[in-house]
């Protein structure tokens, strides 16, 4: 998938999608994703094996994510730099909205 | 009193993938357990009575699961309970918080929409051979016995296709549990 229609289909992105994709700066396989998540957000965010599975399939489809290892039938991923590219921007674009919210709360 | 029940057309009678989970998680509580989950358990699935538990079900439609797939929810801590066609079925015992395996709203949609389309294939081939016997029996020169088959095949696939019509409807209804 080329950058532009990645662009499209992902920012703004789901929180989900954006922390699978955050936790996938290092190798990681399915539930490691889901154990590293819940501790990075203090439990607020606990991701479903289904939810896992399904965005895994469709980040892998549009590259940007790639499968790279194989163990004990768990596969790892890790983020391509098309996936890097777009979860900056994503980080821009949050980054972004934090700064105008400042001082509402 | 008997120890195990048939329960029929389950998947079709309870046609939103939430309310057959919940179904399965009634049954569990007053003990009534799944004895084998596979192909035919669509028509006729027994349960077998023992010990009340709390399990989520989960149903998930899954035609082309990649290799990963089981591998995923047995780690998140579901046990396989069976196969309908693509419809994988896990349950998964639990105290307090209710475990989700579609945890956020997209992926819930995304669930349920697998499962309409799966009974929209169904819908279709039914319903063209509803109208593929019809015509043939309007049209075609053939005897009035054999007329009468074709209109009779007819009607039954329309009317099975009705059923998956409403089934279908229902599963759009609730595309966001």
């Amino acid at each position: 998938m080329n950058i532009d229609k990645a662009r499209q289909r992902y920012i703004p992105m789901s929180e989900t999608m954006l922390y699978i994709l955050l936790s996938l700066r290092e190798e990681r396989h399915g539930y490691g994703i889901m154990q590293y998540v819940k501790e990075l957000t203090n439990g607020r965010i606990v991701l479903g094996a289904g939810t896992v599975y399904q965005s895994l399939g469709k980040l892998e489809a549009d590259g940007l994510i790639r499968a790279v290892r194989e163990e004990d039938r768990k596969k790892y991923y890790v983020i391509t730099p098309p996936g890097a590219q777009i979860l900056s921007e994503e980080a821009a674009r949050i980054h972004e909205i934090y700064r105008h919210l400042e001082g509402i709360i | 009193m008997s120890n195990t029940k048939l329960c029929w057309w389950t998947p079709f009678k309870y046609a939103v993938p939430a309310d057959y989970e919940n179904w399965f998680e009634q049954q569990a509580l007053e003990g009534w357990h799944p004895v084998k989950v596979g192909q035919w358990s669509s028509f006729a699935m027994r349960f077998k009575k023992g010990e009340p538990k709390r399990y989520r079900y989960v149903v998930d439609m899954q035609p082309a699961p990649r290799k990963d797939y089981m591998r995923i929810y047995e780690e998140f801590g579901w046990e396989f309970v069976g196969q309908m066609a693509s419809a994988y079925v896990w349950r998964r015992e639990y105290e307090g918080e209710r475990p989700e395996s579609f945890s956020d709203m997209p992926s819930r949609r995304s669930r349920n929409k697998r499962f309409f389309w799966a009974v929209a294939a169904s819908f279709i081939m039914l319903a063209l051979g509803a109208l593929v016997s019809a015509g043939a029996a309007i049209f075609a020169p053939v005897l009035p016995e054999k007329r009468l088959e074709l209109v009779l095949s007819a009607a039954l696939c329309a009317l099975a296709a009705a059923a998956l019509g409403v089934v279908m409807a229902r599963i759009r209804k609730n595309l966001d549990r």
